[in-house]
Parts: C-alpha cells; sequence; structure tokens
C-alpha cells in the first residue's frame, strides 16, 4: 500500500507536467519538461521555510496536513471500492480546505483565493452531485458495485454520457489552467496558497499529485470500469490530454462566468437527472 | 519527528502483512501519518530558517 501510495503521488505530479506540457505545445511554446511538477516538488521541499507574521501558525500548518490527509483517504476509498459519497464528501472537505490555505496567512491575494473558493464551491458541488444518476442504474453508489454493473452491461460512460460530461466539468475546475480555475488566476498571484511556500508549498504539491491521481483514476472507473493497472494508467494519460486541449484553447473565465456557467450545466444536469428517474 | 512518522508507517505495514491488524486500520494510520511524514521530512532536510516576514498586504 505504501509503495503503490508513493507511485500515485508521483504519477499523479507526472500527469500535471504532462498536462503543462501539452497545453506548451498546443500554444506553439516549448514548454517545461514533463518531470517539472516532480522536481518543483523537490525543490520546494529543500527551501528555506518559516510562517508568515500575519498568519495564524496553527491553521497555517495544519491545513497542509488535512490537504495531503484527505486525498490518502481518498485514494484508499477508490482502491477499496468504497461510496461515491465519500468521495464527494473529501471533495467538499477540500473546499473549505482551500478556504483556509487563504484565509490562514493573512495575505489579501490568499484571502481572495480562499473566497473564490468558497464561491465556486457552490456551483461545483451540485454538478457532482448530478453524477449520482448513475445510482438509477447500479442501484448503489458503491464504487464496488458501479464497476460490477459495468462488467454486466457495459461502460457508464455510453449508459448515462451526461453524468460523465457532469464528473469531468469538476475535474476540470481541478486541472491547472482550466477555464474554471479561478482560484488560482494570475491577478492573484497563486490565489489560496500564495504564502505558502518551501517546505508547506511541497506538501501541496504532494497533495496536487494525489488529487491529480485519485480524481483521475475515480473517472476511468466509475465510467469505464476495472482495467487491468497498465491500461488503467494509459486511460488516465488520454484523460489528461483531453484537458489539456480544453485547458489550451480556452480562455480562463471571470469568477462570475465561471460560477454562473457551472450553475446553467448544473440545471441542466439536474433535468437530465430526474429524467433518468422518470424514464430509468 | 520524521523518524518516528516513517518507523509508525513501516510498523503499520509489517502489522497488516502479517494479519495483526485489519487492512481499514493500517489505512486509517497512514492517513493520520503520511501527512506528518511528508511536513516533518522536508522540515529536516530544508535550508536554514530565516526571520519570519510581513506578506505583500497592498499599499
Amino acid at each position: 500500500m505504501i509503495p503503490y501510495l508513493i507511485f500515485a503521488i508521483f504519477f499523479g505530479l507526472l500527469l500535471l507536467g504532462l498536462h503543462r506540457k501539452v497545453i506548451a505545445r498546443i500554444q506553439q511554446r516549448p514548454g517545461p519538461p514533463v518531470w517539472q511538477e516532480i522536481l518543483h516538488m523537490l525543490k520546494f521541499s529543500f527551501k528555506s521555510t518559516w510562517i508568515p507574521r500575519t498568519a495564524s501558525d496553527t491553521l497555517f500548518v495544519a491545513v497542509v496536513l488535512i490537504a495531503i490527509g484527505i486525498w490518502t483517504a481518498a485514494f484508499f476509498v477508490v482502491l477499496a471500492g468504497g461510496s461515491l459519497l465519500i468521495l464527494f464528501g473529501i471533495y467538499m472537505l477540500h473546499k473549505v480546505v482551500e478556504h483556509g490555505f487563504g484565509l490562514s496567512s493573512g495575505s489579501p491575494y490568499g484571502k481572495f483565493g480562499g473566497v473564490r473558493s468558497v464561491i465556486s464551491a457552490a456551483s461545483e458541488i451540485p454538478l457532482f452531485v448530478s453524477v449520482a444518476g448513475i445510482a438509477f442504474f447500479t442501484k448503489s453508489l458503491d464504487i464496488t458495485d458501479i464497476i460490477d454493473y459495468q462488467a454486466v452491461h457495459g461502460p457508464l460512460l455510453w449508459i448515462v454520457p451526461l453524468s460523465a460530461v457532469a464528473m469531468y466539468l469538476v475535474i476540470l475546475t481541478k486541472m491547472p489552467f482550466g477555464p474554471f480555475s479561478i482560484v488560482e488566476s494570475k491577478e492573484l498571484v497563486s490565489g489560496y496558497k500564495t504564502e505558502h511556500f518551501g517546505v508547506w508549498r511541497a506538501g501541496l504539491e504532494v497533495c496536487n499529485g494525489l488529487k491529480t491521481y485519485v480524481l483521475l483514476m475515480a473517472f476511468v472507473v466509475i465510467f469505464i470500469g476495472a482495467l487491468p493497472f497498465w491500461w488503467l494508467l494509459l486511460a488516465m494519460v488520454v484523460l489528461i490530454i483531453t484537458y489539456s486541449f480544453v485547458c489550451a484553447l480556452t480562455p480562463m473565465l471571470a469568477p462570475f462566468d465561471s460560477v454562473t456557467l457551472q450553475t446553467l450545466i448544473t440545471v441542466v444536469m439536474l433535468g437530465y437527472v430526474a429524467w433518468l428517474g422518470w424514464f430509468a | 519527528m520524521v523518524w518516528i512518522s516513517a518507523g509508525v508507517g513501516i510498523a503499520a505495514w509489517l502489522l497488516s502483512l502479517e494479519g495483526i491488524i485489519p487492512l481499514w486500520a493500517y489505512e486509517a494510520v497512514l492517513v493520520a501519518d503520511v501527512p506528518i511524514f511528508v511536513l516533518s521530512l522536508g522540515l529536516w532536510w530544508m535550508a536554514r530558517e530565516n526571520e519570519p516576514d510581513i506578506p505583500f498586504i497592498g499599499y
């Protein structure tokens, strides 16, 4: 379990590096090497580190610990085939953690990032819940049951495509440089994580690697089914390349537009779920 | 702290391999232990500490 956890962190960071590389190539830039995010994590871990004078010491450090802890838990939930509801819960906790990151530092950039995190949560979380439309078919939200259903009936990607779109959009909001990445937009420097540098940022990079691995793995498992290990990794690579194309070809939306668009999509998804409930 | 957290993680791994503790207990230990290990490892090998500063809070 420990070796797989370490692998997931590094592979997740490699996927984020690939994401940056593909975006750069689409935009006709050379881009960083694909292992850049791994180097980032190592570089930050060696840097001189302190807590800003304006920060709340306990919260400043605790949010980093919680961020890594909740995605470690999410990793085990997906591996064990646990309930999607737990994954929803961890996703919501992550929004709270982002808010905590922003508020703990005493920096206005961090605070704005934290506030935007809460704003975007209001539209992202209902979007995530619309994924629950799959329960009309599987009669369960346990990942194990979802996998068993797909083994008999085929991938849910073809059965409930709009639920797959909903989850795709949820993951898109967590992708760097995406149209909904308002918590990290450049006018806020680095958004909620502006003042978390050195070892604290290295911890956040570990969390990002694990989060990327968990969310992509969850998408593949929930909508395609159980795959052999190497096919799972390949599917995750293909998935992140599709995200890179979306991120490279779309501008980052203003916060109001981001929330409005996500809310409109959520309304469409809820209509779709209601339609599924009526006919399923 | 880095050695303690590493020791706890490895001990939980070995206990799980031997079947002494159930898988969920091993996973629960890791959920609490991994974040502490990651941060304490960084704080152990990082460059020297500096005086805290005040972040830019606007003009």
